[in-house]
């Protein structure tokens, strides 16, 4: 019997998932004993021609890490999604929409505007943005089309487990390998991960969840044994999923809520509004002022992994039709 | 008094996503005051037909 056939493939991602998948050290040998690697671009050098001369479900498991927000990123969704016949979204991007997502609260034109124009150390007085197709006298260059909107891969393509973290941690990826090997894998839709929360995981000492001020985490030294959110750090563990191993936490640093939301939860942004909003000790109208003024950016700190993957998606495009 | 702190977070954050202020609205009613409550309801349903539909993509074009 041939050895099943797996591809690792990167979207908009910065690499940290593919890096996670070399950090299962001496395992990675296991998995290359076990499997045969027929795409992955960081590592190796197989070409997209490659895939697309294989039959549909050639592939046995597709581990896709990044989210999708230009055409190449979609097309090889596509294209590797009718090749496998398990598709699994590798990391918090590819679940979410991760980091790259949060450009869901600009646009294009917002981005090409600042990163080709407006950048300090642009150059750029003609104003001159990348284009889909360029003609040259060698012929014409291509380059793939950057979306308005960050999507999460199950957004573009169906999608049979999730693998989140960010980047994914290592015994939650051989647990995945395991799970394939053994023939155990859930039933299509799990999220390879705990059901709880990472407030339930997490052994600080928690007394009383009352706050007058938030801190943000440059500004003071936590104690290292307290709940994080008592001592007024905005902490994300009570509307993310557990299964992480408490890296952050355990580094005295608040959780940035990559794992998701929990079993349950549609919205993570909209709970840590919730959850963030009731233990700050604010009775007046200038108090209220005062827990806005210092949570500076609420979007981006509770959708700080989950803006495409949330209710809204994205800032809104379409132009106001006029106040009422 | 938790309502009362989280529709200003929830309103900032909103903001932040582009959303219309106007979509959201908080109002104190008693359970005593059943014609003021139904004027409030009203007013918010005209309100939010003049805004018109909020698209679920926020009327951006891919994907």
């Amino acid at each position: 019997m041939s050895k099943p056939k797996v591809a690792l493939y990167w979207a908009a991602a910065c690499g940290g998932c593919d890096v996670a998948v070399l950090d299962t050290n001496e395992k990675i040998l296991d998995i290359a004993n076990l499997v045969d690697i027929v795409l992955w671009p960081i590592a190796l050098d197989f070409k997209y021609h490659h895939i697309e001369a294989m039959e549909d479900g050639a592939i046995d498991l597709c581990l896709f890490n990044g989210a999708i927000r230009n055409s190449e990123q979609e097309k090889i969704a596509k294209l590797l999604r009718a090749k496998s016949k398990v598709m699994v979204a590798f990391g918090s991007c590819a679940c979410f929409g991760g980091i790259p997502a949060l450009g869901n609260l600009t646009n294009r034109a917002e981005i090409f505007e600042r990163v080709y124009v407006e950048a300090q150390s642009d150059d750029n007085p003609n104003k001159t943005y990348p284009q889909t197709s360029t003609k040259v006298s060698e012929g014409e260059l291509e380059l793939p089309e950057l979306y308005d909107t960050v999507s999460t891969l199950a957004q573009v393509v169906d999608v049979e487990y999730f693998l989140p973290g960010c980047p994914p941690p290592v015994d939650l990826i051989l647990k995945l390998v395991d799970l394939y090997a053994t023939g155990k894998l859930p039933p299509p839709g799990a999220v390879v991960a705990s059901e709880k929360t990472c407030c339930d995981e997490c052994d600080r000492v928690k007394e009383e969840k009352k706050i007058t001020k938030i801190w943000r985490p440059h500004e003071i030294i936590p104690d290292p044994k307290k709940c994080l959110l008592e001592q007024g750090i905005i902490c994300c563990g009570p509307a993310t999923r557990a299964g992480c191993g408490m890296r952050c936490v355990k580094a005295n640093m608040p959780c940035r809520g990559c794992f998701g939301p929990p079993a349950g939860v549609t919205d993570q942004g909209a709970k840590l509004v919730s959850a963030i909003a009731s233990i700050y000790q604010a009775d007046s109208e200038a108090e209220i002022a005062k827990m806005l003024e210092e949570i500076v950016d609420p979007a981006g700190t509770f959708y700080r992994f989950g803006l495409a993957d949330s209710m809204l998606k994205r800032k809104r495009m379409q132009t106001t039709q006029g106040r009422v | 008094m938790k309502t009362a702190r989280r529709i200003p977070l929830l309103k900032k954050t909103l903001s932040q996503l582009g959303i219309e202020e106007e979509r959201v609205r908080l109002a104190w009613v008693s359970a005593s005051e059943g014609d003021r409550f139904a004027s409030i309801v009203k007013d918010m349903t005209e309100q939010i037909k003049r805004l018109g539909p909020f698209s679920h993509n926020g009327g951006g074009d891919n994907v």
